[in-house]
C-alpha cells in the first residue's frame, strides 16, 4: 500500500510539474516504485518534461471512463525502471473529472505503487480540488516571492478544508519546497528568506531548490535535471527525494552564495 | 463600665381626676405590669400609695426622648428601600456597560487564518495565531491577536490589541488606521470619547509562548 502525494502551488509557473518529474525520478532512483500522474487536464506538460510525449496512447480520462485499462495507459519511463507515468487528457477539460472515478483510480494506483504523485493544475478550481481530495500528503511548491506565497497559503487553506482525510478528522501532511532560490538576491534582501516563508505558511520544510539555468534546457530535452549530477537544482531534488524515501539528509543552505560564504569565512578571521 | 440596655414601653399621663385614674388602673393594672409609668404634673400621696400597692414602677416629671411614630418609621424604611433599589439599578447598569465594554461572547481561536479565509464574529475574538495576507477578519466586538497581522481587519469593539505588518489593512470603527502609527510590536487601539487612541503596549517585544 503506497502513499498519494499531491503536488500543489496555487500560483502557476512556480515549478510544480518540474518538481513532480524530478521527484518521481528521484524516488525511482531510490528503488521505490513510483507513478507520476498529470492531473492538469487540457494542459498536459508532464509528458514532455519526462520525455515521454510520443509514448502517450491512452490518458487518465479514458481510464476513468473505462475506455482503456490502467495497464494500457500507464507508460514506463525510458530512464528509470521504477518510474511510471499516467498522462492527462489534452483534448478534454477539467470538468470531466468526477470524485468517485478519481477515487477509484487513485486507490487502484495506491495498491500497485509505493508513491503516487499527482501533479495538480495551477489555481484552486475543480481540477485542483480533485487532486487534493484523496491525497495522503501534499507537497507545496513556492517561489520566494509574495504572490506565490499568498496563493500557496490559499491552496493550503482549501486543502485543510476540502481534503477527504480532513473530513474524516485526520491531518494531511504538508511539506514545502522552496523553488528557484537565488542566493545573491536573498542575501541582498530582494528575495524572501525561507524563515519568513515558513513562518507565513507554517508547514514543514522538505527542501530548497536553487535557481538553475539547466532546468529549462533539461525540460526542453525531456531529461529531468536530477539526471545531471553537476546541476545544483538536480542535487537539491536528489536530496529531497532521499528525504521522501525516509533517509536523513541534512538541509543544504542554498541561500548563501559562494561569495557570501567567502565573506562569512573572512568574517570569522576578522 | 458595665451597663445594661432595655427597650421599655412607657405610659405617660397627667392626672386631672384621681378617681378616674384609680378606676382606670383598677381595671387595667395587669396590662401595665411591664410598663414604665410617667406622671407629668403634680399628684397626691394617695396615688403614690396606690401605685406602690399595685407595685407599678413610675417616674415623676421627666423629659422623655420623643420617638418617632410607627407611620414615620415605616415611611422612612420605605424611602430607604426605594433608594437602595435605585442605586442597585444604577450599579447594575454600570456593571453591564463595563462588562460589555470588556467582554461579550468571547471566541478563542488558535489556527492560522490563511489567505482567502473570511471570519465574521459578532462578539469578541482572541486569536492566538497569525492572520496571513489575503485573509479577512470582521469582528464586531473587541479583538486581541497575539501574532502578526498581514491581512484585513475590521473591528467595531471598544478596543483591539495587535501587531500589524506594513502589509496589513486595519479598519477600526470604519476608520482606516495608518500602519505607520502602529509600531512593530503589540499595539493597543481603543476608542475614547470618539477619538482613536493608539498606545504601544510594551517597550519590549513580548513572547507569548
Amino acid at each position: 500500500m503506497g502513499i498519494i502525494i499531491a503536488v500543489i502551488s496555487g500560483k502557476g509557473g512556480v515549478g510544480k510539474t518540474t518538481a513532480t518529474a524530478n521527484l518521481g525520478l528521484g524516488i525511482g532512483m531510490n528503488d521505490q516504485k513510483c507513478i507520476v500522474v498529470d492531473f492538469d487536464i487540457g494542459q498536459r506538460n508532464l509528458d514532455m518534461i519526462l520525455g515521454l510525449e510520443n509514448r502517450v496512447v491512452y490518458d487518465m480520462v479514458q481510464v476513468m471512463d473505462e475506455e482503456a485499462t490502467l495497464k494500457q495507459a500507464i507508460i514506463k519511463s525510458k530512464v528509470n525502471e521504477n518510474l511510471f507515468f499516467l498522462a492527462a487528457s489534452q483534448s478534454k477539460d477539467k470538468s470531466v473529472l468526477d470524485s468517485s472515478k478519481v477515487e477509484k483510480m487513485v486507490t487502484k494506483l495506491k495498491e500497485d505503487f509505493d508513491f503516487v504523485i499527482l501533479d495538480s493544475p495551477a489555481g484552486i478550481e475543480s481540477g485542483f480540488e480533485h487532486t487534493i481530495e484523496f491525497a495522503d500528503a501534499a507537497i507545496v511548491v513556492v517561489n520566494p516571492e509574495v504572490s506565490s506565497i499568498r496563493d500557496a497559503d490559499r491552496a493550503i487553506g482549501i486543502l485543510d478544508s476540502k481534503s477527504n482525510k480532513v473530513k474524516h478528522g485526520e491531518d494531511v501532511a504538508k511539506y514545502l519546497i522552496i523553488n528557484r532560490i537565488v542566493a545573491n538576491m536573498v542575501e541582498s534582501g530582494e528575495m524572501l528568506k525561507s524563515e519568513d516563508i515558513l513562518e507565513i505558511l507554517d508547514i514543514k520544510l522538505l527542501g530548497k531548490v536553487p535557481e538553475d539555468r539547466g532546468v529549462i534546457e533539461a525540460s526542453n530535452r525531456g531529461k529531468p535535471v536530477i539526471l545531471d549530477k553537476k546541476s545544483i537544482a538536480g542535487q537539491a531534488y536528489s536530496r529531497i527525494s532521499g528525504r521522501l524515501c525516509g533517509q536523513q539528509v541534512d538541509m543544504k543552505d542554498v541561500e548563501i552564495s559562494d561569495s557570501g560564504l567567502f565573506k562569512k569565512i573572512v568574517g570569522i578571521f576578522k | 463600665m458595665k451597663s445594661n440596655q432595655y427597650s421599655v414601653k412607657i405610659y405617660e399621663t397627667t392626672i386631672t381626676d384621681e378617681e378616674k385614674f384609680i378606676a382606670f388602673f383598677e381595671l387595667n393594672h395587669t396590662l401595665f405590669k411591664d410598663h414604665l409609668i410617667v406622671i407629668q404634673g403634680s399628684f397626691s400621696t394617695r396615688i403614690k400609695k396606690y401605685l406602690k400597692k399595685r407595685s407599678l414602677t413610675y417616674l415623676h416629671n421627666i423629659d422623655l426622648p420623643k420617638g418617632r411614630s410607627r407611620k414615620a418609621l415605616e415611611e422612612e424604611f420605605e424611602e430607604e428601600r426605594r433608594e437602595n433599589a435605585v442605586s442597585m439599578q444604577i450599579a447594575e447598569a454600570e456593571l453591564k456597560k463595563l462588562s460589555s465594554r470588556l467582554q461579550n461572547n468571547l471566541t478563542v481561536l488558535d489556527k492560522m487564518i490563511r489567505s482567502g479565509r473570511e471570519i465574521n464574529i459578532d462578539g469578541d475574538l482572541l486569536l492566538l495565531n497569525r492572520v496571513n495576507s489575503g485573509a479577512t477578519l470582521n469582528i464586531k466586538g473587541n479583538l486581541i491577536i497575539t501574532n502578526v497581522v498581514e491581512g484585513l481587519i475590521r473591528c467595531g469593539g471598544n478596543f483591539m490589541m495587535l501587531t500589524a505588518s506594513p502589509k496589513a489593512n486595519i479598519i477600526f470603527h470604519d476608520v482606516t488606521v495608518d500602519n505607520e502609527l502602529l509600531e512593530d510590536k503589540l499595539n493597543r487601539v481603543e476608542l475614547k470619547n470618539n477619538e482613536i487612541i493608539i498606545t504601544p503596549v510594551l517597550k519590549k517585544e513580548i513572547s507569548w509562548a
